[in-house]
C-alpha cells in the first residue's frame, strides 16, 4: 500500500468516526424533531423514528394551545429593535472615541468597558425593579432596553474604525462631508462585514434570550417571546411531550436559519466577531 | 504666502480665529451627542442597579423593593447563616468546577479531530457547530423529555429506570450535561479557528523532528493556543457560576435544593418572593467568587500563556 492510499484510508476513518460522533451530539435536535411527529401511543415507544412525517397534529395543537406564531412575531421584534438601537448606540460611540480628541475620554471608554466585568446576570432583580418603575413592563421597549449598550461590541466597532486610515476623514471633511454623511457613506461600507457580524450576533443573542423576557412578560402571556412560549407549553400537562417538541421544532425553524446565516458571516468577516456576546 | 494681498490673508486669518472657538464648541456638542446613548444606557442599566445592589445589601428593603433602614451586616449575617444558601454555593462551585473541564476537554478533542481539512470537513463541522443553534430554554425543554423517567429515551434506551432531573443524587449532574453540551458548538469554533491558525510549519517540522501525535498536541499546539484556552476557560466560568436558566425550567432548584445554584436563588428571592436584600447579597456573592475566579486565571496567564 503506498503512502497515499495510506493516508487516504485514515483521513476516511478519521471521517467516519467523526460524523458518528457528530450524529451523537446532535441527537437532542434529532429526537426533537422525529418526536414531534409522533403520536402519544407510539411516544411511549422507544423508538427513534416516527411512522410517519404527514402526522401534523402535535404541530396544530401546539399552535392552538399557544401563540406561538404571535410569540414569534414578539421576537423578532425585540431582536430587531434591540440589534438596530445597540449598533447605532456602538457605531455613535466607537465614531467619537476613533475621530475626537477630548477631555475625560479615556474615563468614558473605561466607563464602558468596564461593563464587561460585571456579568448582567447580577443586575436582574434590580433592574427589573428599573423597568418596571419606568413602567415598561410587558412591552417591547422594556424586553431590549438592558440590552442597549454591549462593551464588547463597541470595543470591536472601535478596533475596526481605528483601522480606516485617516486621510480618509480628511479628505472627506475637505470635499465638505460633515460626520454623520462620512459614517453612513464612507465609514460603514468600509467596515461592512464587522457591520454584519455584529449584527448577526446581536440578533441571535437577543432571540434566545430567556431570563430577561420571562420575567418582564411575566403578567401579559401576549408578549412572551417565543423562546419564554415553549418553555410554557407544558404546564398544565407534564406527559404531553410530543406536542411540546412540535412546539420546540417550530421555534428551531428560525434559529437554524439564524445559525446558518451566521456561519456564512464568520467564515466571511472572520473569527474576530465572533467573541462578541 | 507673501504673494497674496495682505488684506486678503488678514481676513482668512481673521476667518479662522471667528471660526476655531465655534467650532470647538461644536465638536464638544457633537461628542457629546454621540457618547450620551451609551454613557446614559451603561450607567442606568449597569453602574445604578450594580451600586443599588451594593447599598441594598447593607440595608432592609420592604417586598415593594422601598429601602426602610439601615441595618448594617444582617443581610450578610442572615443569608450566610442559612442552609440553603450553603448548598447553593457548593452547587454553583461543583457545577463550575466539572462544567469547564469537561466543556475544555470535549471542544478541544473535537477541534484536533476536526483540525486537518478533509473532503467530508463541512459535514462534521457542521454538526459539531451545532448545538449552537439551539437556545437555552428549547435545549431544555428537549432535555427535559429525553430524560423523562417514563417517557424518555435515555431510560428507554438504557434500559434504566432513573428519575434524571427528579432524583436528589442526579439533578445536578443531569443539569451538568445540558450545561456542557449548550456550550459545545461555540467553544469548539474557537478552538478550530485557534488550532487552524498555526502555522504549518511548525507542526510539520516537529513531526520531521520525530515528534508524536500526544507530544505534537501537548508541547506545541496547546501551547500555542493557550490564549484561546484562557478566553474560553473565563467565559465558561462565567457562564457556569451565573447559571440559572434550566434550573427555572426544569428544575425549579429541586429536588431539595439539589440543583438550586446562586443565581437560581437570587432570582427565587428577589424576583420570586420579593426579598431584595436577601437578592442582593446573593448577588453580590456570586459576583465577588466570579471575580475572584477571573482575576485567578489572569494571575495564571501571566506565567502559563504564550503570545506568538
Amino acid at each position: 500500500m503506498s503512502r497515499k492510499t495510506k493516508r487516504r484510508l485514515g483521513d476516511a476513518a478519521v471521517s467516519v468516526i467523526a460524523i458518528a460522533i457528530g450524529l451523537i451530539l446532535v441527537f437532542p435536535v434529532i429526537y426533537c424533531v422525529f418526536g414531534s411527529f409522533k403520536t402519544a401511543a407510539e411516544f411511549m415507544k422507544p423508538r427513534l423514528l416516527p411512522q410517519s412525517f404527514a402526522y401534523l397534529e402535535n404541530f396544530r395543537n401546539a399552535l392552538r394551545q399557544a401563540p406561538l406564531l404571535r410569540y414569534m412575531v414578539n421576537s423578532c421584534i425585540v431582536a430587531l429593535f434591540g440589534t438596530l438601537a445597540r449598533l447605532i448606540i456602538t457605531i455613535m460611540a466607537a465614531f467619537a472615541f476613533t475621530h475626537y480628541n477630548f477631555r475625560g475620554k479615556n474615563f468614558c471608554f473605561f466607563l464602558v468597558l468596564g461593563t464587561m466585568m460585571i456579568p448582567g446576570d447580577i443586575l436582574l432583580v434590580t433592574n427589573y425593579t428599573t423597568v418596571s418603575a419606568l413602567k415598561l413592563l410587558n412591552t417591547y421597549l422594556g424586553m431590549c432596553i438592558v440590552s442597549f449598550v454591549s462593551a464588547s461590541q463597541m470595543f470591536m466597532m472601535r478596533q475596526r474604525f481605528l483601522s480606516v486610515p485617516r486621510d480618509m476623514r480628511e479628505a472627506a471633511m475637505i470635499d465638505g462631508c460633515g460626520d454623520v454623511r462620512y459614517i453612513l457613506q464612507v465609514l460603514l461600507p468600509i467596515c461592512r462585514p464587522v457591520v454584519i457580524t455584529l449584527f448577526v450576533q446581536s440578533f441571535i443573542t437577543l432571540w434566545n434570550t430567556y431570563l430577561w423576557p420571562l420575567i418582564i412578560t411575566a403578567s401579559a402571556p401576549n408578549m412572551r417571546t417565543i423562546m419564554v412560549g415553549i418553555t410554557k407549553l407544558n404546564s398544565w400537562e407534564d406527559t404531553n411531550y410530543e406536542l411540546v417538541l412540535a412546539g420546540v421544532t417550530i421555534s428551531l425553524i428560525p434559529s437554524f436559519i439564524l445559525f446558518i446565516i451566521m456561519r456564512r458571516s464568520l467564515s466571511k468577516g472572520g473569527m474576530d466577531g465572533a467573541l462578541v456576546g | 504666502m507673501n504673494s497674496a494681498p495682505p488684506s486678503a490673508a488678514a481676513s482668512v486669518r481673521d476667518a479662522q480665529r471667528r471660526c476655531a472657538p465655534r467650532a470647538r464648541r461644536g465638536n464638544g456638542l457633537k461628542i457629546a451627542l454621540f457618547l450620551a446613548p451609551i454613557l446614559v444606557f451603561t450607567v442606568a442599566f449597569t453602574y445604578y442597579p450594580f451600586i443599588k445592589t451594593i447599598l441594598e445589601s447593607f440595608c432592609s428593603v420592604n417586598t415593594k423593593g422601598e429601602v426602610t433602614g439601615f441595618v448594617g451586616l444582617e443581610n450578610y449575617a442572615y443569608v450566610f447563616g442559612r442552609s440553603d444558601f450553603k448548598k447553593a454555593i457548593l452547587n454553583t462551585l461543583l457545577l463550575t468546577a466539572i462544567n469547564v473541564p469537561v466543556t475544555l476537554f470535549i471542544t478541544i478533542s473535537l477541534a484536533l479531530i476536526a483540525n486537518k481539512k478533509r473532503p467530508l470537513s463541512p459535514v462534521y463541522e457542521t454538526l459539531f457547530t451545532m448545538p449552537m443553534a439551539v437556545s437555552m430554554s428549547a435545549a431544555c425543554m428537549v432535555f427535559k423529555s429525553m430524560f423523562s423517567p417514563k417517557l424518555g429515551f435515555v431510560n428507554a434506551f438504557f434500559h434504566l429506570n432513573l428519575g434524571w432531573f427528579e432524583n436528589r443524587a442526579t439533578a445536578l449532574y443531569t443539569t451538568i450535561i445540558l450545561t456542557v453540551w449548550m456550550g459545545i458548538g461555540f467553544d469548539f469554533l474557537l478552538f478550530l479557528s485557534a488550532f487552524r491558525g498555526i502555522p504549518s510549519q511548525i507542526t510539520e517540522a516537529a513531526s520531521l523532528d520525530g515528534a508524536g501525535f500526544f507530544t505534537r498536541v501537548f508541547k506545541i499546539q496547546l501551547p500555542l493556543i493557550s490564549p484561546t484556552i484562557l478566553y474560553v476557560v473565563c467565559t465558561n466560568t462565567v457562564l457556569a457560576m451565573m447559571c440559572s436558566g434550566p434550573m427555572i425550567i426544569i428544575t425549579q432548584g429541586g429536588p431539595s435544593r439539589a440543583t438550586t445554584t446562586l443565581m437560581y436563588m437570587m432570582y427565587a428571592s428577589g424576583y420570586g418572593s420579593s426579598d431584595y436584600g436577601l437578592a442582593a447579597v446573593v448577588s453580590l456573592v456570586a459576583f465577588a467568587l466570579t471575580f475572584g475566579f477571573t482575576i485567578l486565571a489572569f494571575v495564571f496567564e501571566r506565567k502559563k500563556v504564550y503570545y506568538q
